[in-house]
């Protein structure tokens, strides 16, 4: 093996690692608190990038407002004292040709994705908690809001492939004659910052120490006031969040298409298990191990050939090792 | 009299009218689609019974059920594409690689509870995909397996005859009905009901759970690898989309919709739901109407009608209509919901 392919492994490791650590963290958080598991997470990543994509390209709202901008200035003279305020504000529709760019783009990807994980709840999750069967049942609902998405996406904005621009633009870097781009280098960063934030929020902020106390006992979290049906919708919006972020650098990289999030959610699922259901530490080792592994059988045998692996590899814990390598006993 | 226990009493002869109405059939319905639907649906009325098997009765939440399917798809069609074995020969042969299939991915399964075992079907048969997908040389690839011969007994062939595919898909749905029903009525059956609803007890009184699972796996297989068979060489081509999220998700609707734990629910269901997606699907309203394309419409309706039917009558139809028989006869008897 040359340098550069090490180096070629190491960064696809970092990078595929960071990707799955972001959803899987998603789905472990979950299913630690609420003991469900979602199956629609994959379609979360999917609307995040959407949003994003919508709100910043120049194909998303930025084309759909240009009629009625124009409207606006050409209605502005006849429109009396109201049109002094309806040309600027027509001018201004006109001027966003080129869509409102990522930096309003983000913060939308995390409010629509946020939005959907919430409405998720309300309607696929809510009305099964605490009935006998539970799990099962919310497993279908998910997997029909998954398909729910995916074709609704697809009725909204067309089967078409979209990208999102990359944040950074640039030549890439050049490390060890390793050529890696600007963008894989952002996300090798940012995702272990928004795990570290993640940990804050659940360390030291009021809300993330209920979620963690209801993950450990929800009866006693009830007994000290901790509104436990309060703090399921906030999981599920949180780790709906981290889904929608994933979409967002997921569409820098790849296409944006409808069924995008799929595969990134099997590979999830075989970090979640890997590392252990509803154990935070496990999850986001697993991701990266997961990552390496992935990188590096692609590299052995072949592109085809680096899923099969994986798989075997969660089948082969899922005998052995059912609570994952990190998981503890459930009680 | 419930009108239920009134068409039970004379089930031999409601039996003979539905076999000859549905031998008539043929001759009555000369339309090419709603043919080709009816034979679609009861193949996929035969995949969605038997999933009933495993999800209704024993409780087990499989995910490589279609996986089954797609197995007996390309099983047959691979020998005889790729080695000419006659189909009358390879149809049975997908029969056998399912059960062989369903019997490897009981093993581990067997062991594992819940959300473990959903885990580990959807990953085996994610894996059956990945492997079909990695094989581009035998198995056609992202393309499917295209070129799958039809069925023909010596120059007699099937397409050409309205009849041959919808007598012979019928007669299959049929034997696989009958055998579902007898083995659920059966003492494995009710063992199987024993482990899903008191496993513990169940396990004491001398039930193996090990053995009444994988069984249940296995025999829920042999169909839906039979009907794949038959499905390739009906529609000439062996496609991955078997394996996709859509199908699993229409097939689904059918178990629930008709009602777990009924077989005759999914059977009746999956037909009636065959019907209805694929008409949304062609019928030209729906993009009049909605100004949309039509085909993700179908998939979205469907998911409407998972949910609602997991919120307001997890029982089924099957399970409402004999709810309302027995309310009309005062004595309210619980009916089977999707068991933990």
């Amino acid at each position: 093996m040359t340098l550069e392919a090490l180096v070629a492994i190491i960064a696809g490791g970092l990078v595929s690692g960071s990707l799955y650590a972001l959803m899987a963290s998603g789905l472990s958080l979950v299913w630690g608190t609420v003991r469900m598991f979602n199956f629609a997470h994959g379609a979360l990543v999917m609307v995040g990038a959407y949003s994003a994509w919508y709100v910043s390209n120049r194909g998303g709202i930025a084309k759909a407002l240009q009629p009625i901008g124009k409207s606006l200035v050409a209605n502005s003279e006849e429109a009396g004292a109201l049109g002094a305020l309806l040309l600027p504000l027509g001018e201004w529709i006109l001027s966003i040709k080129g869509g409102f760019g990522l930096l309003l783009g983000v913060p939308f990807a995390i409010f629509c994705s946020g939005l959907v994980g919430y409405i998720m709840y309300l309607l696929l999750v809510k009305p099964f908690v605490g009935k006998p069967g539970a799990d099962l049942v919310v497993i279908i609902t998910t997997i029909a809001g998954a398909s729910f998405m995916q074709n609704g996406v697809q009725v909204l904005f067309g089967p078409r492939y979209k990208q999102l621009d990359r944040i950074l633009k640039g030549p890439p870097l050049q490390i060890m004659e390793t050529a890696i781009g600007l963008q894989e280098v952002l996300i090798i960063i940012l995702t272990p910052v928004t795990l570290l934030l993640l940990h804050l929020f659940l360390k030291h902020s009021k809300l993330g120490l209920a979620i963690r106390a209801v993950a450990q006992n929800d009866d006693f979290a009830h007994l000290v006031g901790i509104n436990v049906s309060q703090i399921y919708p906030l999981t599920f919006i949180v780790s709906s969040i981290l889904a929608g972020l994933c979409g967002v650098m997921l569409g820098g990289l790849f296409f944006i298409l409808p069924t995008m999030g799929a595969q990134e959610l099997l590979f999830a699922f075989v970090v979640v298990v890997f590392g252990g259901l509803g154990s935070l530490p496990g999850t986001i080792v697993g991701a990266y191990v997961i990552g390496f592994i992935r990188e590096s059988s692609a590299y052995v045998f072949s592109l085809y050939w680096a899923p099969v692996v994986l798989f075997a590899t969660l089948i082969l814990v899922l005998i052995f090792r059912p609570r994952g390598l990190m998981g503890g006993e459930e009680s | 009299m419930s009108l239920l226990e009134r068409l039970q009493a004379h089930r031999n002869l409601l039996a003979l009218l539905g076999i000859i109405v549905f031998l008539a059939l043929p001759f009555i319905v000369t339309d090419k689609l709603l043919m080709h639907l009816a034979i679609l649906g009861m193949l996929y009325a035969i995949v969605a019974s038997n999933w009933d098997l495993t999800l209704g009765y024993a409780g087990v939440f499989n995910f490589a059920h279609l996986a089954f399917f797609g197995i007996g798809a390309y099983t047959s069609g691979i020998l005889s594409v790729k080695l000419g074995i006659s189909p009358w020969l390879g149809i049975p042969c997908g029969g056998l690689t399912a059960a062989l299939a369903s019997v490897i991915v009981s093993i581990p399964a067997i062991r594992l509870r819940g959300i473990y075992v959903a885990l580990l079907t959807f990953a085996c048969s994610q894996l059956v995909l990945l492997l079909l997908l990695s094989q581009p040389l035998i198995t056609g690839g992202q393309q499917g397996l295209t070129g799958v011969p039809q069925l023909q007994i010596g120059d007699f062939r099937f397409r050409e005859s309205q009849f041959a595919y919808f007598y012979l898909v019928g007669l299959l749905l049929l034997c696989s009905t009958v055998f579902l029903r007898r083995l659920v009525t059966s003492d494995f059956g009710l063992s199987l009901i024993a482990l899903r609803d008191f496993e513990e007890y169940a396990v004491a009184r001398g039930i193996p759970l090990a053995r009444q699972r994988l069984l249940a796996f296995l025999l829920s297989a042999i169909f839906p690898g039979l009907a794949g068979g038959v499905y390739a060489h009906f529609l000439i081509v062996a496609s991955p989309d078997i394996f996709g999220f859509s199908l699993t998700t229409l097939l689904l609707s059918m178990v629930l919709v008709g009602g777990v734990a009924t077989i005759y629910g999914p059977v009746i269901v999956g037909v009636a739901m065959t019907y209805i997606s694929e008409l949304m699907a062609s019928s030209a309203w729906m993009s009049d109407v909605f100004g949309i394309s039509r085909g993700p419409v179908r998939f979205m309706f469907v998911a409407v009608l998972i949910v609602l039917t997991m919120r307001f009558f997890p029982q089924g139809v099957w399970g409402l209509a004999k709810q309302f028989s027995a309310r009309s006869r005062r004595t309210g008897t619980a009916e089977t919901e999707l068991p933990s």
